[in-house]
């Protein structure tokens, strides 16, 4: 009986094996993948974890580019890809065990501080200082400590801005060069939810951008100087009410599915069904993806900002790869990340193939970038990304992602804006502030 | 040579037999269990910081009067009280229609109930969670549309986020318990049942006073595997949220917040501390139940 | 008298016919589904209103393509379920035989264990075990999903009951006969537990297949990860890939639906004659 049984099994398991053929671990358009880059003789072996499909390539492909321009250094990278949530608990079990972890690692900006608690990463300010004047400092110095060290570098600059849909501003006789701030761009969409019966926004409850954007406008951050979670600020209560009263007045919605990276509302975005979105410059790729229906209907302006004459620059998201403690390739590690992340050609390929602004200033003013006909995110959107961020220069203010931001960006996430805007919009912010902040863990 | 007969006779000898029996079983237990829950404790009083690690006492433990802690907590307590509530005496009704002697097709429908227990909660994560998408579209939407009642949020309301776990956790485990109930069912002598309904007992009244009583052990048996897995349930609301979160923690149990403070989070200690409130609620509940019912384990019947 | 059972009986099939087209609904759309590309799902969400004009086969095309690791996946599962199904099978069965046939020192503290493992789940102790498994040098391999779970408590406890019910006066009898204490287990027992093993096989069958945190805390590698964790990875912040996904979940069921249909019968012999007597 036993026997059959695993004769039965392994009748299965070879007939499956027959079906699979000569599947081989490479490059694959589904979700998940490994890969490695063209095998070089001798190359140290350097092992590196990501949460995105895109990344695999990209990192890859550099590390040839690596080889070909430092034939005395050459890297063998292996790059494994995994589902985002879990990847991120089983590198920090990873790092918290001592064993096991990875040379290097993407690290979402979300579970940054994590990391960064820690000590788990390496500081590679040495790496990074041959780029410094050619590159927006705040995105790199923002993953690090209060000592001046900084331990990762984006794939992007990541500044947001606001996409209109110009077919509903068109509807409601909106012209979005009139929009500077908040005030009027609420004004503008009182106009579109009469004429069109859309909203003119969305914000999420179980993400934070609307509200970080905002807040980080006001100059004020999530978390005090000492790394202390810091919800309760007044600015943060009139963020809340402000969007509070956007909601009950109609102009702004809860985001179907709860936040910008769902299917309900991809679904809900592409039917047109909301006419503007203030995402940062990354959430083009999400468009071109997921929004075929909208190509040649997008509008990328500059957000709003609270009183005019303000700074409209605000950096949001991200991911930054690190260098993990316990590699035996410390500076290999540290001088090849720098030059994917940072290079003229590593930026080059993020704008090209990934849609990421490029955090290297260089390249805003290369027409061979800006003005190239055939890259999908310039055909797609009907203004020209590099022309906000020209305007918007490189005075930016980054979240502070130090101290304890990791648990309270897990508190803001599941519980604070969803209390805020859907189970609770009528508690007092400052008193559901501090009953957040009470439930922090640190 | 002599040496080894003498060997070999010790390890035959009766007294020795059980314990190269259970062998296997000491040898995991104390190198992966012991090790790991005796590691665990130590840790709920560490601050748990790599090289700098150091003893902090009781303070891991202050966690208890976190707001999030609380209520997640309530949420598995919850869970496990209406999930016992509805996996004990739905299978059990459902196994004794079945194996009622009118029912026809019997082994059919027992296997077609079975089936859901076969799939992952992957897929069953996937394939609800999807159901009860919040598109219009989606097939519950369309369901209660039907009805002529506008599309619901299901994931985001308390309300139907909790009805949306129970319907998981009935569809995944309802043939599992039944399997069980049935396997008791078969051990009642049938003529128990007949000399019942000469002395003119009713339907309802035999299942009464016969099959409730003579099937009390498979009862306290599901009770105790049901809570088991109430208290424990993690892996459901990960798939169902997409991850280990849910909207204002409304499906966050207290598996899912020690996960989210060790490995989210990166507190040890205080996960730690979590872990081991945790383990001394499922002990206590257990035993508790296991002594009221009078069947503490290693008394033979 | 005949009459009114006739009419139960065709008002007990009618309600399980229902019972069961609730049960295998959600399993019947997500076939339907795995039809329907997967831009579709996004857009309309999952439900029944199919287009026959662009249902096709081409998911399935995608996931035996060999473009994608999936079969990779299915090819360690199968592995770890196999080796796991029969190392537990044995092992646990030798642990319930020593608890169900011996008197011995310190049984009911050991059995008490037995009990104390069954209620710890795995996230509790993860930490810990990971840090183990990674000492031993385990970790991206089988054998790091399979050691901790070699002894499955469930089993022992199941295997006890099963064989508690064999009167002890038989073991006596095989020794006066020169039978060894191994020689009894082996030559006596374990035929006569081969209904249990039937049972117990479709039971860790379905939980090395299905299992998900463990494995996909110890594997890393993309061509070491198993099923579950595989179709997990394929839900990404950034939209999900339903192409692979969804007929990806429906092939997953495949295999160990087979090993229960096939299975079925001793199935059942197997739990009724375990039966839990408390």
């Amino acid at each position: 009986m036993n026997k059959k049984l695993i004769a039965g099994l392994l009748t299965t398991a070879m007939l499956t094996s027959t079906f699979a053929g000569g599947a081989v671990t490479a490059f694959a358009d589904d979700g998940s993948t490994q890969g490695t880059n063209t095998f070089v003789d001798g190359g140290t072996e350097m092992s590196f974890w990501t949460f995105q499909e895109l990344h695999v390539a990209f990192w890859t492909s550099m590390a040839d580019v690596w080889n070909e321009q430092n034939p005395d250094r050459p890297i063998n990278l292996t790059v494994t890809n995994g589902e985002s949530h879990s990847t991120h608990s089983k590198l920090l079990i990873a790092c918290q065990s001592g064993e096991g972890a990875p040379d290097m690692a993407d690290i979402e900006i979300g579970y940054y501080g994590s990391f960064l608690k820690d000590g788990y990463l390496i500081p590679i300010n040495d790496a990074v200082e041959p780029y410094k004047d050619d590159i927006v400092m705040s995105r790199v110095s923002m993953y690090g400590d209060a000592e001046g060290n900084y331990y990762g570098v984006d794939f992007h600059l990541g500044e947001t801005v606001t996409y209109y849909n110009t077919e509903l501003m068109d509807a409601a006789g909106v012209n979005i060069d009139d929009i500077v701030t908040w005030d009027d761009y609420f004004e503008a969409g009182k106009k579109v939810l009469e004429a069109t019966g859309k909203p003119m926004t969305a914000v999420e409850t179980a993400d934070l951008f609307l509200p970080q954007a905002m807040m980080l406008e006001k100059g004020v951050q999530y978390v005090d100087e000492e790394g202390n979670p810091n919800l309760v600020t007044p600015e943060h209560a009139e963020v809340i009410d402000y969007i509070r009263e956007k909601i009950a007045e109609g102009t702004i919605e809860i985001a179907p599915g709860g936040g910008f990276h769902t299917e309900e509302w991809y679904g809900h975005l592409n039917a047109g069904d909301v006419a503007s979105i203030t995402m940062p410059l990354w959430y083009m790729g999400r468009f071109t993806d997921y929004c075929g229906d909208l190509k040649g209907k997008i509008a990328i302006a500059e957000m709003p900002v609270w009183n005019e004459g303000d700074v409209r620059a605000v950096l949001q998201g991200g991911t930054g790869t690190s260098v993990i403690k316990g590699t035996e390739n410390e500076q290999l590690a540290k001088d090849f990340l720098a030059f994917a992340k940072l290079s003229k050609e590593g930026c080059t390929y993020e704008w090209n193939e990934l849609g990421f602004d490029p955090i290297r200033t260089e390249l805003w003013d290369d027409p061979a970038i800006t003005e190239n006909k055939d890259n999908k995110f310039l055909a797609y959107f009907t203004t020209n990304p590099f022309d906000v961020l020209k305007k918007n220069g490189t005075d930016l203010t980054a979240p502070d992602i130090s101290g304890q931001y990791a648990a309270t960006y897990q508190t803001l996430v599941s519980t604070t804006y969803s209390n805020a805007f859907e189970f609770s919009p009528d508690q007092d912010a400052t008193e559901l502030l501090q009953a957040e902040q009470d439930s922090i863990i640190f | 040579m002599k040496k080894q007969s003498f060997f070999k006779k010790f390890l035959y000898s009766q007294k020795v037999a059980p314990y190269v029996f259970v062998m296997p079983f000491v040898i995991t237990f104390l190198v992966f269990f012991a090790y790991s829950i005796i590691s665990m404790v130590v840790m709920s009083f560490q601050k748990v910081a790599g090289a700098n690690t150091v003893f902090i006492g009781l303070d891991n433990y202050k966690v208890m009067s976190n707001a999030i802690f609380q209520k997640s907590l309530k949420n598995s307590i919850f869970y496990t009280i209406v999930s016992c509530a509805l996996m004990i005496p739905i299978p059990l009704v459902l196994a004794v229609m079945l194996n009622s002697k009118a029912m026809r097709l019997k082994s059919t429908f027992r296997s077609i109930l079975f089936i859901p227990a076969l799939t992952s909660v992957v897929v069953a994560g996937i394939v609800f969670r999807l159901m009860f998408g919040e598109l219009p579209g989606s097939f519950m939407n369309q369901v209660i549309g039907a009805f002529g009642k506008g599309p619901l949020v299901w994931l985001r309301t308390p309300a139907t986020v909790w009805l949306v776990l129970y319907i998981v956790c009935l569809w995944r485990w309802t043939g599992v318990n039944m399997m069980y109930y049935l396997s008791g069912l078969q051990q009642i002598p049938a003529d128990l049942y007949e000399s019942a309904s000469i002395d003119g007992a009713s339907t309802v009244q035999q299942f009464r006073y016969i099959t409730i009583p003579l099937l009390k052990p498979t009862i306290i048996y599901v009770l105790t595997i049901s809570i088991f897995g109430g208290m424990a349930m993690f892996s459901e609301s990960y798939m169902i949220f997409n991850g280990n979160k849910s909207p204002n923690n409304v499906g966050t149990t207290l598996v899912g917040f020690l996960y989210r403070l060790a490995f989210e989070q990166n507190n040890l200690g205080i996960g730690a501390a979590v872990g081991v409130i945790f383990l001394v609620i499922v002990l206590v509940v257990n035993f508790v139940q296991l002594i009221l019912n009078g069947t503490f384990s290693g008394k033979e019947r | 008298m005949k009459r009114k059972n006739r009419i139960t009986s065709v008002l007990l099939v009618i309600f399980f016919i229902c019972v069961a087209a609730v049960t295998l609904l959600p399993l019947i759309l997500l076939a339907v589904s795995s039809l329907r590309p997967g831009s579709d799902l996004m857009r309309y969400g999952l439900n029944f209103n199919i287009d026959w004009a662009t249902a096709s086969f081409r998911q399935y095309r995608m996931l035996f393509s060999g473009e994608n690791n999936y079969f990779i996946w299915y090819k360690n599962s199968l592995l770890i379920t196999v080796v796991q199904v029969a190392l537990a099978l044995f092992l646990s069965a030798c642990v319930g035989y020593g608890f169900a046939m011996y008197d011995f020192k310190g049984k009911n503290i050991l059995f008490a264990c037995v009990l104390l493992v069954m209620m710890v789940p795995t996230e509790v102790i993860l930490l810990p075990l990971y840090r183990l498994i990674n000492r031993m040098h385990l970790i991206n391999t089988m054998w790091g999903i399979i050691l901790p779970y070699l002894v499955v408590p469930m089993l022992v406890f199941f295997f006890r009951q099963y064989l508690s019910g064999i009167p002890k006066d038989f073991l006596d009898a095989a020794r006066v006969d020169g039978c060894t204490e191994y020689g009894i287990f082996f030559r006596i027992m374990i035929p006569l537990m081969k209904p249990s093993f039937a049972a117990m096989g479709i039971y860790q069958g379905m939980s090395s297949w299905n299992n998900f945190l463990w494995p996909m805390i110890v594997t890393n590698n993309i061509d070491k990860i198993t099923l579950p964790v595989g179709l997990q990875s394929l839900l990404s912040p950034y939209g999900n890939n339903y192409d692979i996904l969804i007929a990806g979940s429906c092939f997953a069921i495949i295999p160990i639906l087979i090993l229960f249909v096939i299975f079925q019968r001793y199935f059942i012999e197997g739990m009724t004659a375990g039966g839990v007597k408390g």
